[in-house]
């Protein structure tokens, strides 16, 4: 107590930050950073799971290369990234931008809009999968056929079922996205809008010279935080595939699914390890790189 | 530059009417202010003008033609706002240029004219940086920069200076007077301080709850308020206002019996008007006496606050020697220099 009453002001404040950051600090290194840190040396080991452990060295990393299934994988999970960052951002966006004039059951149509990012995934998924299903159980294909066009095989499509699966996936985000789009929206003083008609610019120029350019922090952190999403994409394609994982023919599993079966199907841990590295690398990667494109200069 | 004309304008709200019935009529380049408290109209006359607001009836004209129903851009307006409206992302060249991209001048016009309008306002060596890399008074400049861009018949300004710090608003007070002198445009300019007004305006138009208190020079409406608000709206600090009854050929204030000649009839009540500047703490006989209860020195001179009866005026003494705070003194005020106003509040020819 004595040594304590001792230091400085600066010290003793010091000494306080330390003692409340200690437990977050413990939490993390505990719960995050060890098993990180000892996925990444799994990588380069062997394990069943239950048995010991023993080196493989670069083994996994070689492995994942040489198999087909992977690059398959890794194809998909850009697709959804590709395909559904800028969908939801522009779906998104437009919704926001015209929300945010309408003043005739404003909150009824944000609550409505937000509702979905609400709902578990797993419900989701399920409603979805029985829209797809052929007739007469599908929704859609009801629709269709009663409009008189030909059925259309969503889940069951090597090609369409990727796009299918995706389409909730875009849909459940929506709403969390509006919400902060329009927080963003709502952060541009009116008399910049007023300004501009004063001075008469049309309202292309007004989106593309005013509203854009202000709203690219808000466009940065949902280009981001949505391709994370994306890239880290897993219980909608679970529930919708459960039949056949990842099927038809892997055409829809994501780089999640295959370090989920790899590890607790085939447990074959340290080769998960390796597929898990990857996709950390990865996530980083296109982080840094979108965070380095759209900062402001 | 034109002339811009108000016809019984009348704003409302779904049922609640806040402008009502505006009239006035501004001259060709003539520098008009509307000042009044918060909530009193004088924002939304201007964004009515601007075409940013609905008129609900009534008619704005500027020049001979009818505006009601035409876009801002067409009304050949410009406007100044109080937190600039200037875009953060953009550099002082390309706010300054906003103005002109619909024009169909030739690129290598508007660049000039861009130049030319920064050279009036001095910014010429600040047209390549961003709003964010300029003191509040240039932020200022750039957006009357704008406005002035394109030589608009009418400017408005809608408090541009209530943002600024008080040696800076002055010194833009100024450079707008100038700038008026300099280009001539006819402006119409918003504001809640009294002094801008009537340091600036041709004519200052007084505006309360939707009404039109008086319109006229910055003179007349501080010698001849027509009216008790508009009496201690204009002046700092306020004029001393004392209830009064005329009877029996004498006026009746404060305990006092003042002779005086007024053709009024016997025994109405008043209410009597005297700016702090005319009640003065004399050595000899005054009007009324009192004791000192606060002093406020100014430098130049002091004000004292005297209870004269259990009522506080404002008077003044000079600088230099000041009364004591407690002493009892008398305070000299000409009878010619007194507002009188009736008991509607309205002013007494």
């Amino acid at each position: 107590m004595k040594l304590y009453s001792r230091l400085s002001i600066e010290r003793k404040r010091t000494v306080w930050a330390w003692g409340f950051l200690a437990l977050p600090i413990l939490f993390y290194v505990v719960i995050r950073f060890y098993p990180t840190a000892d996925a990444m040396l799994l990588s380069f080991q062997n394990w069943n799971l239950l048995g010991a452990r023993s080196w493989a060295g670069l083994d996994n990393y070689i492995r994942l290369f040489n198999d087909p299934v992977f690059w398959k994988v890794f194809r998909n999970t850009f697709m959804y990234l590709i395909l559904g960052t800028p969908i939801s951002l522009v779906i998104s966006f437009v919704i926001a931008y015209h929300l945010d004039k309408t003043r005739f059951l404003h909150g009824t149509l944000r609550a409505l809009y937000f509702l979905p990012f609400l709902t578990t995934a797993v419900a989701m998924a399920w409603v979805w999968r029985w829209f797809y299903q052929p007739v007469p159980i599908g929704l859609f294909n009801n629709i269709l056929s009663s409009l008189g066009f030909s059925q259309v095989r969503f889940l069951n499509s090597t090609t369409n079922a990727l796009p299918s699966i995706l389409a909730p996936a875009i849909w459940a985000g929506l709403g969390f996205q509006i919400i902060i789009f329009m927080a963003g929206l709502r952060a541009i003083p009116v008399s910049y809008y007023e300004a501009a008609r004063i001075d008469g610019v049309s309202n292309w120029t007004i989106l593309r010279e005013i509203t854009l350019p202000l709203l690219k922090p808000t466009i940065v952190f949902l280009v981001v935080f949505s391709s994370i999403g994306f890239l880290r994409i897993f219980d909608q394609v679970f529930n919708m595939t459960t039949n056949d994982p990842g099927g038809p023919l892997n055409s829809t599993m994501p780089l999640v699914m295959m370090i989920y079966q790899t590890a607790f199907s085939s447990y074959t841990m340290g080769y998960a390890a390796a597929q898990t590295v990857v996709l950390f690398t990865v996530l980083l990667v296109v982080s840094l790189v979108q965070l380095r494109l759209l900062r402001d200069r | 530059m034109a002339t811009l004309t108000l016809r019984n304008l009348v704003k409302a709200y779904g049922k609640t009417e806040v402008l009502h019935s505006i009239n006035l009529d501004i001259a060709n380049g003539e520098f008009v202010v509307f000042v009044g408290p918060s909530g009193c109209g004088k924002s939304t006359t201007l964004r009515m003008i601007a075409g940013l607001e609905e008129v609900t009836s009534g008619e704005i004209l500027i020049g001979d033609r009818v505006v009601n129903h035409l876009e801002p851009k067409a009304r050949n307006i410009a406007m100044v706002f109080q937190n600039y409206a200037i875009y953060p992302h953009l550099s002082v060249r390309k706010n300054i240029g906003f103005g002109l991209r619909t024009s169909k001048m030739a690129k290598a016009d508007k660049e000039k004219r861009i130049e030319e309008v920064a050279a009036i306002l001095s910014m010429t060596e600040y047209l390549d940086r961003k709003p964010a890399q300029l003191s509040g008074g240039q932020r200022q400049r750039v957006a009357i920069g704008r406005a002035m861009v394109r030589d608009p018949s009418v400017f408005l300004f809608d408090e541009p200076l209530s943002n600024l710090d008080a040696q800076l608003r002055t010194q833009m007070r100024l450079e707008i007077k100038k700038l008026h002198q300099r280009v001539g445009t006819t402006i119409v300019f918003v504001t809640h301080d009294q002094v801008e007004a009537m340091t600036m305006a041709d004519r200052i138009v007084i505006m309360k709850d939707g009404h039109i208190q008086q319109i006229g020079t910055p003179a007349e409406v501080f010698h001849k308020p027509a009216n008790t608000f508009v009496a201690q709206f204009i002046g700092a600090p306020s004029m001393n206002m004392l209830d009064a009854r005329w009877q029996g050929g004498a006026l009746h204030l404060a305990g006092q019996a003042l002779p005086a000649k007024l053709s009024l009839p016997d025994d109405t009540a008043l209410t009597v008007g005297i700016r702090p500047d005319d009640l003065l703490v004399s050595p000899g006989p005054g009007v009324f006496s009192g004791t000192v209860s606060v002093l406020e020195p100014l430098g130049t001179q002091t004000l004292v606050y005297v209870d004269i009866g259990g009522r506080e005026v404002i008077a003044q003494a000079s600088g230099r020697t000041p009364p004591q705070l407690g002493a009892h003194v008398t305070l000299a005020a000409d009878l010619d220099n007194m507002h009188l106003f009736d008991s509607t509040g309205k002013a007494i020819a």
